[in-house]
């Protein structure tokens, strides 16, 4: 499976946030756990939509939260 | 593992049993007689009462188990792997119509032509279910 060209820091503010759990997150921007697991290992590239809600619940801009990897495509 | 993709596992193993079954137990020296016809429609009650029967029990149960989870609507990721798993299921769809016109073309049996739209309809499940569930696996 070919690696996202972005990553990101959502398990770190997860942390930081009260130690919110992936089920949390998810509850609080309408996708499964599942999802939100995905999202941070880097298997699945959520819709802007998606990504700007997350940054929402973290209250980062979504830059904060999603990196371009330099070395990637 | 997640509700549906649960369902999904049941929905994968209640198609290769029921169907397996049928198959299986099709009496094939009549497939070329009109009496092929009507063990074709005796067989598909069973089977067709068996997926139910399975997947209402099943379902149910794992929805009394974690109804949270029963309820969660189905997000993005889900929708995504839901589109893959029917387009990748459209290519034996179309091949197995492809090999029914080829059988009335050569004036295979009722029963013969009957099977093989269901063997077509089968496979083009199994490969939808086993897509999904491979991507629900993979994370996407």
């Amino acid at each position: 499976m070919p690696r996202l060209p972005f990553d990101n820091d959502i398990k770190t503010l997860r942390f930081m946030a009260g130690e919110m759990t992936q089920g949390d997150l998810g509850d609080k921007v309408g996708v499964t756990r599942q999802t939100i697991a995905a999202i941070e290992q880097g298997k699945y590239s959520p819709s802007l939509e998606v990504a700007f809600r997350i940054a929402r619940v973290f209250g980062k801009p979504l830059e904060e939260v999603f990196h371009w990897a330099e070395t990637g495509a | 593992m997640s509700f549906r993709e649960k369902m999904h596992w049941i929905a994968f193993v209640a198609l290769l049993l029921a169907f397996g079954w049928y198959f299986l137990t099709y009496p094939w020296s009549i497939v070329h007689t009109p009496e092929g016809v009507g063990a074709v429609a005796g067989m598909l009650v069973p089977v067709t009462i068996f997926i139910i029967g399975l997947m209402t029990v099943l379902s149910a149960a794992i929805a009394i188990r974690s109804p949270k989870d029963a309820n969660i609507k189905e997000d993005e990721r889900e929708k995504n792997i839901h589109l893959k798993g029917t387009h990748m299921a459209y290519y034996p769809l179309v091949l197995g119509v492809w090999a029914n016109l080829f059988a009335i073309f050569h004036h295979i049996s009722a029963a013969g032509r009957l099977n093989l739209l269901i063997a077509t309809v089968v496979i083009a499940e199994l490969v939808r279910v086993g897509a999904q569930l491979y991507y629900y696996r993979r994370g996407y």
